[in-house]
């Protein structure tokens, strides 16, 4: 909270100083939305035994991700893809810096390990580190944060006030549930629970699992009008949401879903009705996810 | 918290054709997806667990040899703690065994390991087979 202090006596507080503190936030959200993963085994022991062309493509398609998430909420209000570019990459390293860091910290990473080990236990944890560290931003800002920046902010964050009507076009929408989706499920995909859970369901279970995910991404975002709750207007019946965002948001989730499994090798070899269970095991946190983004980010 | 009063989202009255197309094909696959595990939920026998292996590799390591396999399980239940035991037999009598623990064996779905041997089995029957597992 020093920092924020700091910012508000600082009046005409410079650049430089602001970005720092940038920094100092992107930290604080890596280490907070990355503790749950760098604490479990199911990951660190994934950091060494995944396939490394699959490792490979999660890190590649990490970047993009991060690029369109920072263009909504960066370190800095941005307006260019350069910037937008700068501020996920800034997110990035954070995430791969922090993530070393409490790796070594928690004595998971030992200087007598192979270089590959640690590389793939650091770069695994750097995915929803960077994640975290691009919404830390955001998050930890709070409305004091910012002296000046922050009320341009905020209204940025939402769209409807500033040029760029295009940010919370459809398209951007659907992204935003598949970021929330997937970060959700990169908490939970790793562990051992998802396929066990999956074993456990009969297939009436199954269905009742989507109905249920279905019914608590509509209520999350329409019903129990939390804050940035979406409205709808008045005359238009309660349907035309549930088909244009929350159907289109579930196969979203159930995407991101089977995009993580697979990274995460727990597809392999399974028959495809034995897939479908999993994913829609992991689909239940990625709803969730999923219509939490909608009203945080 | 002023802000939190405009941060509020109104979804637009008149939407774009895409969003009913993205909706439309989402309400499809829902349903498809509930109608397909449904039809598996009123077929579907219960059948317990059934494996077959089959070797799949062969070749010396340091210290020994390795066989490798695959196990399948055809039935529509999962198995846990699959314990297989390979033998190497010499006319009937094995001559020497190893175990290794599957956690898993999915229903219709294979998995695949292999069991060291301190021995080159050479031209001798090697037999892989699951002795038990448990319901997971």
């Amino acid at each position: 909270m020093s920092g924020v202090t700091a910012a508000q006596r600082g009046g005409d507080m410079g650049e430089t100083r602001r970005f720092l503190i940038g920094i100092g936030r992107g930290a604080a959200g890596a280490m907070l939305f990355g503790m749950p993963m760098l604490m479990t085994m199911e990951l660190w022991q994934l950091g060494f035994y995944i396939e490394r062309y699959r490792l490979f493509l999660l890190l590649v398609a990490n970047i993009p991700l991060l690029v369109v998430l920072a263009d909504r909420i960066g370190f800095e209000r941005t307006s260019t893809w350069r910037e937008a570019f700068r501020d996920a990459m800034i997110a990035y390293g954070l995430g791969i810096v922090m993530s070393a860091a409490v790796l070594v910290l928690l004595g998971d990473i030992k200087p007598d390990m192979p270089l590959s080990e640690m590389l793939g236990k650091i770069a695994i944890q750097s995915v929803p580190a960077s994640i975290g560290a691009l919404l830390g931003r955001s998050q930890l800002g709070g409305q004091a944060g910012d002296d000046r920046g922050g009320e341009q902010e905020d209204k940025g964050g939402d769209g409807d006030a500033v040029p760029n009507e295009i940010s919370t076009s459809y398209s951007r929408e659907l992204f935003l549930m598949g970021v929330g989706a997937l970060f959700l499920n990169l908490n939970v995909a790793p562990t051992e629970e998802i396929i066990l859970i999956s074993y456990k369901m009969t297939p009436w279970h199954a269905i009742a699992a989507v109905i249920v995910s279905i019914a608590i991404m509509h209520g999350f975002v329409y019903a129990v009008a939390f804050k940035g709750t979406h409205e709808m207007p008045e005359e238009t019946p309660w349907w035309h949401a549930f088909f244009r965002f929350t159907l289109p948001g579930y196969m979203v989730a159930m995407l991101i879903s089977l995009y993580v499994l697979w990274i995460f090798g727990r597809l392999d070899d399974t028959a495809v009705t034995q897939m479908l269970m999993p994913v829609i095991v992991l689909s239940v946190p990625g709803a969730v996810g999923a219509a939490a983004a909608r009203l945080i980010l | 918290m002023t802000t939190t009063a405009s941060r509020r989202h109104t979804e637009t009255e008149e939407p774009h054709w895409v969003e009913w197309a993205t909706g439309l094909i989402s309400a499809l696959l829902v349903i498809a997806m509930i109608a397909w595990v449904g039809w598996e939920a009123v077929t579907e026998e219960n059948t317990p667990p059934e494996f077959s292996t089959a070797v799949t590799g062969r070749g010396p390591v340091e210290g020994g040899y390795r066989v490798e396999f695959e196990i399948a399980n055809k039935a529509t239940k999962t198995a846990a703690a699959v314990v297989v035991r390979g033998e190497i037999l010499d006319g009937g009598n094995a001559i020497e065994d190893a175990d290794v623990t599957f956690d898993y064996v999915p229903a219709q779905s294979k998995s695949s390991g292999a069991i060291l041997f301190s021995q080159d089995p050479g031209s001798r029957e090697v037999r892989i087979r699951a002795v038990g597992y448990t319901d997971p």
